[in-house]
This record gives structure tokens, C-alpha cells and sequence, in this order.
């Protein structure tokens, strides 16, 4: 299996088989579609209701922060689909699963993708698409090209992000098991603070989440350099246009940081 | 770059050998810890270490087209040994090379060259029918289309696969499942083999199948096959040589009949005479056990015991023999003693 295509060919391949293998658990199949659904939605009643309390969060308004929401539940809904395996690697890890990536010519952190259908994602897909719509439909920007690529550039970036978030939190997997439940409450993090300016947070909490969790950097950050909310933002403006390009080099930095700590893997016994 | 590494093979008779292993040793550092977030936290900032050596600088070779068993009791670090064969593990020093190839620093590369087998776990595709797995491995390794068919039909024909590689990998028993395990191991034709319990779980049919097909394997393709187990009746019908690890240190390295000799307590003779006889034991022999007519005689020294056809032939000419019957100890009894003297020899 050498060259780009045949790889991605084969890849689309196990994809299709594991997409239809999870059909015929029809039942599991709608379960894990409708929990996506279920969860995005509640998100988006949540982030309404507050919306609605109180207008003009930060000085944003209520179409921009909307566009906040939309472009990281969507580039979530990505996340999920490309990289979302890595959130729960320990489970791969403790079946024993992960062992068998080791013994086959192929790059183990793509077996890691590969190993299941994103069936889950297919809710989130469908919640984010919505949700961006709407946020598309209603916020007032003239859409000129550079908008668009960006916005586009936006949402690769902010599934960058959270890719390089959950890859950096599953090298530890690869150790200890139990830094699970760090991947789970650092989601649970970036769904409960991703979808407003975070502006409104105190400082040391949105620097928390602009260096330590960088959050700002999947939505906040290039939705403000969109709707041109950029005071108060904690970075130089710049740094905040560069929040795609930030997410790719972040990314490339996990990636790096992950076959490092595959090199130190040690099994799990038997 | 051809030119030296031509010269290298020249020069080195050890090349011969498929796989080779170098005063290996594998220390595991794990951390204790407490469950939770707390623990997690801790186990990240303050990780309390302890270590355990479970490969002590063991070193053995096995020649291109041997079988050789690795044995040795539960925790005696062969599963370790095999996963830095396959690459799994990185050893904490010594090396090892698999077809020339140092596993965990080529892993990609290493995994062309071998197939392997781990019968506690599946390397198959856990939803998908076992035949996608061969699928999707025939295309992973780009098996050609008619090698496919054959060797399809081949492993179908040794393992009788047919009757359920169409049913969920998650459905399918641990011997039909292992079978299938070993059907997708051997599916590129790799040159070298390891399998670690392959035939766990199996029932005696189809163990004779796996034996059947790992034979095949060494005697007709000249594969390699390195293999671990805790079934005697496997390594009697199976490997002349036998690497016996206790400790994660090697114990032993040779013949099962080297094996027999050194842990053996040898032959034992039942007689019985055709009446109480007093006469003393011919040289060379022991009684263990008189009861009137009946006698249990056994070898008097250790390494230069008499053979059995000797005494055998002493017995006959000094008694008058009635019945008289050969016992020699079994494989089982032989391991069973050597995992003891083992145990003795380094304890833990
Ligand atoms: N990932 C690991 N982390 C910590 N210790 C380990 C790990 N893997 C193995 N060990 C330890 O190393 C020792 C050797 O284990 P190994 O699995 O190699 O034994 P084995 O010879 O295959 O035994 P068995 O016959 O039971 O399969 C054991 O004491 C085991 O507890
Ligand atoms: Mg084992």
C-alpha cells in the first residue's frame, strides 16, 4: 500500500465496511445517531436561553455569538468525524485492540481512526450543519471571498484544534489508562465554554483557555477577526487571524508528541 | 550500500538465522495509582514507579525453517519476548532482528516479513465478518487477486473455515475465531511466523488442524515459526527445539530430548517376576519399589544413567521375568520439574 491514493482508497474502503457493519446493528446504529442529535441540540437550547437572558454578550452581538456556536459545533462535528477515535484510545488500548495496529504495515494512529464507524458524529454533523446555517442566514457580513476562504480556513482550524487537544490527552492513554476521564472533562469544557466570546469570562480564565486549553482558538478568536469584535480579545489581533494556522501547527505538534509516547508504549499485560 | 550489506551477510554467519535475539531485556515501569480524576492527576504529576524485569538478557536464534516452542510458566516473559518480535514493545536493551530487520525500529517494514498470532486477542476486525478482515488485509499487504483465492482456499482446506468466516468476528467462537486469526496472519506469506498460544482454547480436532497447518507451513514453505504454549502434546508433536524461559531468564536452550534428559527422572522399569526373588539389582539399577513379585526399578546415577534397552536387557538376564513394562516420564512431568528446579535456581 504505498502512494496517497491507494492509502485513502483502502482507507474509504474499511470506512464503507465499518459503516455497514454498524447498519446492521440497526438499532446501536440510530441509538449513537440520535445521542449526537440529542446532545448538540441541548447545547444550542442551552446557549438560546442564555442568549436570550442576556442580548449583547461582551458587546457581541447576538448574531456573532450565534456564529461562535455554529462554527465550533460544526468544526466539532468534523473533529468527530476525522479524529474523533483519539477521545476514547484507552478503551482501544485496554481490549487489547491496539496491539493488532502494531502488527500491520499501515500508520497506527490512522488504524486508530479507522477502527470504527463515526456513527455518532453523523448527529453532530447534522446539528453543527444546521446551526451554521442559521448563523450564516442570519448574521449581516457582506461575505466578500476573503470572508469565505476564512470562514472555511475557521472551522479546518477549529477541528485542528481539538484534534491536537485530544491527540496531546491520548499519548497519555497510551499509559495510563485513567487519563480518560481527562479527555471526557476537557470536553466536556470546550462544550460548556466554547460557544460564547469568552470576553465575558474573567482573565485568568480566558487566558486559561486561550494558552493551557486553547479553546479561543477553535471559534472565539476568528469569529471576532470575522465580525470584527476584536477588542479586548487578550492576543494581538494577528495572533487571533492566525488561530487556523496556529490549529495546524498545533496539530502537527500532537501528532509529533503522540509517536513520541508511541515509542514508549508498553501494552497492556497478557 | 548493496555492496556492504552483501559483504555484512558474507560475513556473518548469523544471518542465517530469521530470528535473533540479543541479550534482550524488557523492564516495565508501572505506575500504582488510585482510580478517579484524583488518581489520574496524581498519576500524571507524581507517578509512584515501580519496576519489573520481565525479559532478564535472554538470547536465542532460530534458523531459517525451524519451529522452535518457547516454554516456560505463566509471567516467565515469552508473550514479552514475542511482542518485541512483532514490534509492540520496544526492549529496554539488547536487540533483535526478525528477516534482518530490527522490529520496533521498522516496524512498518517488520510487519511485511512476519505474521503473527496472539490467541488471547484478535488482530481481526471485531464487527466485520472474518472474510472482510481477509479482505481488507489482502489489500492492506496488495496480495494479488489469484494468490488471494489460493491461499484462501488452502487455509480453508486445513482449517475448515468456510462454515463460519461469513459470521461477525464478535460471534464467533475463541477456536473458530483463533483460526481465523491464523488464517489472517498467514495470508501475505510472511516468512517468518510467531504465535503466541495459538491453539488456546481449541478443541483436539481442531488443534490437529493447527498442528497440522504450522507443519505444513515449516516443512513445505520453509517458514520460520516461532511459537509459545502451554500444551504439551503441541511441543511433543511439534518442535525439536525448544527454548524453556523461567524468570524472563533462559533456562534452557536445545532438544526436547536434552530437555527430558536434564529434568527427566528418567525411565522406570515395571517387573513382574514369576516369584519372590531376592537376588540383588543388576549394576547400574535401583529398586524403588518391591511388593512380593512385583518390582519398580529405576536408574542408579544421574547423567551416566544406564539406557533403557541396557537395562532392560540386565533385567531379563539376572530375573525371571513374567511382564515387564517401560515407563518413561512425560513431557508434562519433565516441564513440571524443570519449572521447579527453575524456581528454586532464582527465586523471586
Ligand atoms: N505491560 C506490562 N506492564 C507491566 N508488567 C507487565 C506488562 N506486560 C507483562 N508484564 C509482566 O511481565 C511478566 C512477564 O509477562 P508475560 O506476559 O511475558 O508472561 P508469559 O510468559 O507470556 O506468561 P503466560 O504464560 O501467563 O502468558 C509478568 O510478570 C507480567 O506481569
Ligand atoms: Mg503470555
Amino acid at each position: 500500500m504505498r502512494g496517497f491514493l491507494p492509502a485513502w482508497a483502502l482507507a474509504l474502503r474499511v470506512v464503507g465496511l465499518t459503516f455497514r457493519a454498524q447498519l446492521e446493528y440497526r438499532g446501536e446504529f440510530w441509538m449513537r445517531v440520535a445521542l449526537g442529535l440529542a446532545w448538540q441540540t441541548s447545547i444550542i437550547v442551552f446557549a438560546t436561553v442564555l442568549l436570550g437572558r442576556f442580548p449583547g454578550m461582551g458587546g457581541w452581538s447576538s448574531d456573532a455569538v450565534l456564529m461562535i456556536a455554529a462554527v465550533r459545533m460544526l468544526g466539532h462535528a468534523f473533529y468527530e468525524v476525522f479524529f474523533g477515535r483519539v477521545g476514547e484510545l484507552a478503551v482501544l488500548v485496554q481490549e487489547g485492540r491496539f496491539d493488532a495496529f502494531l502488527l500491520r504495515p499501515l500508520p497506527v494512529y490512522r488504524q486508530v481512526q479507522l477502527s470504527a464507524f463515526p456513527s455518532n458524529a453523523l448527529g453532530d454533523l447534522l446539528v453543527g450543519g444546521s446551526l451554521f446555517a442559521w448563523a450564516v442566514w442570519s448574521i449581516e457580513l457582506e461575505w466578500a471571498p476573503w470572508q469565505i476562504a476564512y470562514i472555511v480556513a475557521a472551522l479546518v482550524g477549529g477541528m485542528l484544534v481539538e484534534a491536537a487537544v485530544f491527540t496531546a490527552l491520548s499519548s497519555l492513554h497510551l499509559h495510563f489508562p485513567s487519563a480518560i476521564t481527562w479527555s471526557y472533562w476537557t470536553e466536556e469544557l470546550m462544550t460548556t465554554f466554547g460557544n460564547y466570546p469568552l470576553k465575558i469570562l474573567p482573565g485568568v480564565i480566558s487566558g486559561a483557555f486561550t494558552f493551557v486549553v486553547p479553546l479561543a482558538f477553535v471559534a472565539y478568536f476568528p469569529v471576532a477577526v470575522l465580525t470584527g469584535n476584536t477588542a479586548g480579545l487578550g492576543v494581538p489581533v494577528a495572533v487571533a487571524a492566525a488561530a487556523p494556522l496556529i490549529g495546524l501547527a498545533a496539530f502537527a505538534g500532537s501528532r509529533v508528541l503522540w509517536n513520541w509516547s508511541l515509542t514508549r508504549y508498553t501494552g497492556v499485560n497478557g | 550500500m548493496t555492496q556492504m550489506s552483501t559483504l555484512d551477510r558474507l560475513s556473518r554467519p548469523a544471518s542465517e538465522s530469521a530470528i535473533e535475539v540479543r541479550r534482550l531485556v524488557k523492564t516495565f515501569r508501572t505506575a500504582r495509582r488510585s482510580p478517579g480524576v484524583r488518581g489520574a492527576l496524581r498519576a500524571l504529576i507524581a507517578p509512584e514507579l515501580e519496576s519489573k524485569t520481565a525479559v532478564d538478557d535472554v538470547s536465542f536464534s532460530v534458523a531459517t525453517g525451524e519451529l522452535l516452542a518457547l516454554l516456560g510458566p505463566n509471567g516467565a516473559g515469552k508473550s514479552t519476548t514475542i511482542k518485541v518480535l512483532t514490534g509492540i514493545l520496544t526492549p529496554t536493551s539488547g536487540q533483535a532482528t526478525v528477516a534482518g530487520v530490527v522490529p520496533y525500529r521498522e516496524r512498518e517494514r517488520n510487519a511485511r516479513n512476519i505474521g503473527a498470532v496472539f490467541g488471547q486477542r484478535t488482530q481481526l476486525w471485531w464487527d466485520l465478518p472474518a472474510r472482510e478482515s481477509f479482505r481488507i488485509l489482502r489489500d492492506i499487504y496488495g496480495v494479488a487477486p489469484g494468490d488471494y483465492k489460493a491461499r484462501m482456499r488452502e487455509f480453508d482446506e486445513l482449517l475448515e473455515l468456510c462454515s463460519f468466516w461469513d459470521t461477525r468476528v464478535r460471534h464467533l467462537s475463541l477456536g473458530q475465531r483463533v483460526r481465523c486469526d491464523l488464517a489472517a496472519a498467514l495470508l501475505h506469506d510472511p516468512p517468518v511466523v510467531v504465535l503466541d498460544e495459538p491453539t488456546i482454547g481449541m478443541d483436539v480436532v481442531a488443534k490437529e488442524q493447527v498442528r497440522e497447518l504450522l507443519r505444513h507451513q515449516v516443512e513445505r514453505r520453509g517458514r520460520t515459526v516461532l511459537l509459545t504454549t502451554h500444551d504439551m502434546t503441541e511441543v511433543e508433536r511439534l518442535a525439536e527445539r525448544v527454548v524453556l524461559i523461567n524468570h524472563g531468564r533462559i533456562v534452557l536452550d536445545g532438544t526436547l530430548t536434552e530437555m527430558r534428559e536434564r529434568f527427566g527422572r528418567g525411565w522406570r522399569v515395571h517387573v513382574t517376576l514369576t516369584g519372590p526373588d531376592e537376588r540383588p539389582c543388576p549394576p547400574g539399577l535401583t529398586v524403588l519399589e518391591r511388593d512380593g513379585a512385583r518390582l519398580v526399578l529405576g536408574p542408579t546415577g544421574g547423567a551416566d544413567a544406564v539406557p533403557t534397552h541396557q537395562a532392560l536387557k540386565r533385567i531379563i538376564e539376572r530375573y525371571e521375568v513374567m511382564d515387564i513394562r517401560v515407563e518413561e516420564s512425560d513431557l508434562e512431568d519433565v516441564m513440571r520439574a524443570a519449572y521447579r528446579d527453575a524456581r528454586q535456581e532464582s527465586p523471586a
